[in-house]
């Protein structure tokens, strides 16, 4: 056998297995390109989820005859000036999509470069060319993709079922979508309009493009991030913890508008979170991160979607501090959405649990046994002083004359205490119920971390613990050494295949050290971050603050509640316990009005 | 078998060994307890497959037989029958065991005593008498620093060898859980110079202590690499050891600590429990300023606020701080017997000695903390 170079068509076809992978690449790469070509607007079509048929037209700058040309020729672009890898300022530079696209399908490229007067139009067929041949377009480019694949019918059977691939396109559409508000997109599957994005400008470009995509809850229930360390800028929304998810989908990170998905993200946004929530649910983000160019190397992965950082401490710190302090500065906001269950589960209420247990059925959720109660109660947004006491706790005729000057407060002035459990508090324009176990329990812990932070007290081993792990996993835990004294773990190297631990945290007492520094290697490779033992560590605070909080059941007097609230107001993430539910809901006036049906 | 006992006689019996049986057990017959009625004894016999406890009590034997049943239902019955019952213990057929005393009668069903494991009678070539006081001693002053973690198995238990203290032999008892460890001698007993060093398990530790305050005089004890035997007279408890190996401790005990601090042993406790009032629920730690002839303690949480107690004492050495974890040191001052404990100490962050001054037998070594 010899060796021999490969033809042309065969090149391409394999550059073409690695870039186009299925129809939501080829949707990629065309937009990015539209996209790199300053377009203002793209749309974009499918049919047969993309096999079929893919349109992406924009009204970008435009191809002249010539560019067209060597358009298609691999390793041909615009987007590379200086030829210069390090500092990359577009979506695209390597120069395969068009060819390798070329080479698996039949392709249509049309444009008109920007002030020539003439289109030109190219068709390439599984790697054939025939043309530049006159067309007609008022503007910018127009590719339309046919067929793909009928060049490597094998690809094609590794396809999933079209409403999967259907979906996966739209997600590349929304992601690059979010990432770019200036520029508007619609996406059409046949005569169907899937979405369609107006381009939108202003300060709030970024806002309202995130909750035209992401949907009007994400807007409402997530906080700011604007920082700036070092050249890099981090922006975008973090969402409230008790807004929540079942896997991590809905985490969007941009580097240089460049939508990747990146295990150093995962673990930052799992470090920001840690005792926001617990393990198996996972918040929702949209983060930009900027940084120029030579900080980061894209060219990583054919399809980027991968990104490499120079400094990736700085990039992961300055994520995990930013959306920790935003969620801080949140306070005890809890999110919208809680509150929308909440009146649904109260109108249930009023129509089922009213005629019989049907009701309680249908309302399915535990708020409905508080519609229940409510239902012996004042009308909502009625003034204090005129309820039924029955049911209320006898404070509530004590706070009377507080109400009026507590009620300005976020969390208003408590009026009563529900079944020696939820505190109910008046504010301006609506009302609060506070789960008093959850909300208190949530102070002690905040109180508890906040004197960990001051300092991990740390055990001496006077029997060392010698761990024994493979090389990687001793090279990863000694990197973090320092940031492990810092939590009370001290390691060392001993030897090239263990290391040895020479102090703990005095607050885990007896443990398994070989147990804990194996969990932490594994955290390290997962997530690169040392989650395992901040866990341990809040475990052990959050049991505590368990044991040390005001439990469900005990009455509480006016001041007490009163007392309680003031505190959730001035105490970070107070708005969710530390499983991420909510420690209270808040019911709009509006909301209320509505459930009588005055609006 | 049938057989006639005094409630007192039976119910001591089945108090020392149904401790031994596990409340909950995947095998059934470990339940259970086994009864052999043979001339005028009557013997019980527990175990977990790892410690059997083997006591022979005299009793009204009218039939000869064995069998066996649910050790903890058997004693709770045997506690509530009235003080000065005599009980008939009869098995009428292999099923049931009949137990009747005065007017309360009970049927509880039984297993046949063929399968009641027997722990493989091994020979044990070491064998020594030793004071039952002593070997109180020796375990009183070192259990509590038995550890509980059990990654760290070679840890779980006593590791009990023949050693030499300025050049007397000794028999050595030491446990440390890798924070503190606690090492406790008394004479070297006949017969066991030639002993292995070995690993006693917690709960025998427990089990054997339990035993002790039952008698005075003195315990016989054979051991083997793998088991160990201590024979109290009328009863014998029998324990696998643990299969590991215990931590050359000698290097962790530090020789060259040269900062000797003398103290009054209960000034001492009462002030590090007092000031360890304020220090975390759970880090407990409490730190120890020394100057010339001065100990000051204090302890400091954001929560409670802080704590300072002076106490005068005999320290020549040049000033010092040092924290530790108050319940150990509370642990360990409750070990010392004597009116003063010394403390050698070197700087913050290695190993300090602790030992009563009237007492060379004992030693205590506790590893800092530091905030």
């Amino acid at each position: 056998m010899t060796i021999r170079r490969l033809p042309e068509g065969t090149v391409n076809r394999i550059a073409a297995g690695e870039v186009v992978e299925r129809p939501a690449s080829v949707v990629k790469e065309l937009v990015e390109n539209a996209i790199d070509a300053g377009a203002t607007r793209i749309d974009i079509s499918m049919a047969g989820a993309g096999r079929d048929l893919i349109v992406v037209a924009d009204d970008g700058v435009g191809m002249t005859r010539d560019e067209l040309v060597l358009a298609i020729e691999r390793h041909a672009t615009s987007k590379l000036p200086d030829d210069d890898l390090v500092r990359i300022e577009h979506l695209g530079f390597r120069g395969e999509a068009l060819p390798s696209i070329g080479s698996v399908s039949r392709m249509t490229l049309s444009s008109r470069a920007r002030g020539s007067d003439a289109a030109w139009q190219l068709q390439v067929e599984g790697g054939r060319v025939s043309g530049p041949q006159p067309a007609s377009l008022p503007g910018g480019t127009r590719i339309e993709v046919r067929d793909l694949f009928f060049a490597t019918p094998a690809r094609l059977k590794f396809l999933k079922t079209d409403r999967s691939e259907a979906a996966s396109i739209a997600e590349i559409v929304k992601r690059l979508a979010m990432a770019n508000p200036l520029v508007g997109f619609t996406l059409r599957e046949g005569e169907r309009e899937v979405f369609a994005y107006l381009s939108s400008s202003g300060a709030d470009a970024s806002r309202d493009r995130l909750a035209a995509v992401m949907g009007r809850d994400f807007a409402d229930n997530s906080v700011a991030v604007a920082v700036e360390r070092d050249g890099v800028r981090l922006a975008g929304f973090a969402g409230l913890p008790t807004m929540n998810r079942g896997n991590a989908q809905a985490q969007y990170l941009f580097v240089n508008r460049r939508p990747v998905r990146d295990r150093l993200f995962t673990g930052a946004i799992r470090g920001a979170y840690q005792d926001l929530m617990s393990r198996h649910r996972h918040p929702v983000v949209a983060l930009f991160l900027d940084l120029p160019p030579d900080a980061v190397d894209v060219n990583v992965h054919p399809a980027k979607a991968e990104v490499r950082f120079r400094d990736e401490q700085l990039v992961r710190g300055l994520i995990v501090s930013a959306v920790r302090r935003a969620l801080a500065e949140a306070g005890h906001r809890a999110s919208s959405t809680v509150a929308a269950e909440a009146s649904a589960a109260f109108r249930t209420g009023s129509q089922g649990a009213f005629y019989g247990p049907a009701g309680r059925a249908n309302g399915s959720s535990g708020l409905a046994e508080a519609a229940a109660a409510f239902q012996h109660q004042a009308p909502p947004g009625a003034q204090t002083g005129q309820h039924d006491p029955d049911g209320f706790a006898p404070a509530s005729r004590t706070t009377e004359a507080t109400t009026g000057s507590a009620q300005h407060y976020p969390l208003g002035a408590a009026v009563g205490q529900l079944h020696e459990t939820y505190i109910v508090a008046q504010t301006e324009d609506g009302l609060i119920v506070v789960d008093q176990h959850a909300a208190h329990e949530r102070l002690v812990y905040e109180r508890m971390k906040k004197a960990l932070l001051s300092g991990v007290a740390r055990q001496g081993m006077l029997i060392p613990e010698v761990v024994e792990m493979d090389e990687g996993a001793v090279g990863r835990v000694l990197a973090r050494a320092e940031e492990l004294a810092e939590l009370g773990l001290v390691v060392e190297p001993f030897g090239g295949g263990a290391v040895i631990v020479r102090e703990q945290p005095a607050l885990l007492g007896e443990v398994d050290l070989k147990g804990l520094v194996r969990d932490l290697a594994d955290d390290l490779a997962e997530f690169d971050d040392a989650t395992t033992l901040t866990e341990r560590l809040n475990d052990v605070c959050s049991t505590m603050a368990c044991h040390g909080s005001v439990r469900a059941g005990r009455r509480m007097t006016a001041d007490e509640m009163n007392a309680l609230l003031r505190e959730m107001e001035a105490t970070p993430n107070s708005g969710q316990c530390n499983h991420g539910r909510p420690t209270y809901i808040e019911l709009q006036l509006p909301d209320i009005e509505r459930l009588f049906g005055r609006r | 078998m049938k057989i006639t006992i005094e409630r007192a006689t039976l119910l001591s019996a089945l108090g020392h060994v149904q401790n031994v049986v596990e409340r909950r057990n995947t095998i059934p017959i470990l339940s259970n307890v086994l009864l052999v009625a043979n001339g005028s004894d009557l013997s019980l016999t527990a175990t977990d497959l790892d410690l059997t406890i083997i006591e022979t009590v005299g009793a009204d034997v009218s039939q000869g037989g064995a069998t066996t049943t649910a050790a903890h239902t058997l004693h709770d019955i045997v506690r509530k029958l009235p003080d000065g019952a005599q009980i008939e213990l009869t098995l009428s057929d292999q099923s049931r065991l009949a137990v009747v005393a005065g007017r309360s009668s009970f049927a509880l069903p039984c297993l046949p005593k063929e399968d009641f494991p027997v722990l493989a009678e091994d020979t044990l070539p070491h064998s020594f008498s030793i004071a039952a006081d002593e070997l109180k001693r020796l375990i009183d002053k070192s259990r509590f620093a038995i550890s509980t973690e059990e990654t760290r198995y070679y840890l779980n238990g006593i590791y009990l060898h023949a050693a030499e203290a300025a050049g007397v032999p000794m028999l050595r008892a030491v446990a440390t859980d890798g924070h503190r460890l606690a090492q406790v001698d008394c004479p070297l007993p006949d017969g066991a110079a030639s002993m292995p060093g070995v690993i006693v398990p917690r709960k025998a530790v427990i089990e054997v202590r339990r035993l002790l305050d039952q008698v005075d005089g003195s315990v016989q004890v054979s051991l083997s690499e793998t088991k160990i035997r201590f024979a109290f007279g009328k009863s014998v408890l029998t324990t696998k050891l643990i299969d590991g190996t215990f931590p050359d401790y000698q290097r962790v005990i530090p020789s060259g600590n040269d900062k000797i601090l003398e103290v009054d042993r209960r000034q001492f406790a009462e002030a590090v429990d007092r000031v360890s009032t304020i220090s975390t629920e759970k880090s407990r730690s409490i730190k120890l300023t020394l100057e010339k002839d001065k100990l000051h303690l204090s302890a400091n949480s954001p929560d409670s606020g802080s704590a300072d107690e002076e106490l005068v004492v005999n320290y020549p050495g040049e000033d010092i701080e040092v924290g530790f974890n108050s319940r150990y040191l509370l642990d360990i001052a409750s070990q010392i017997n004597g009116d003063s404990a010394r403390l050698d100490l070197a700087d913050a962050v290695s190993p300090t000695i602790l030992r009563d001054v009237a007492d060379e037998r004992a030693l205590y070594v506790l590893m800092p903390m530091r905030v």
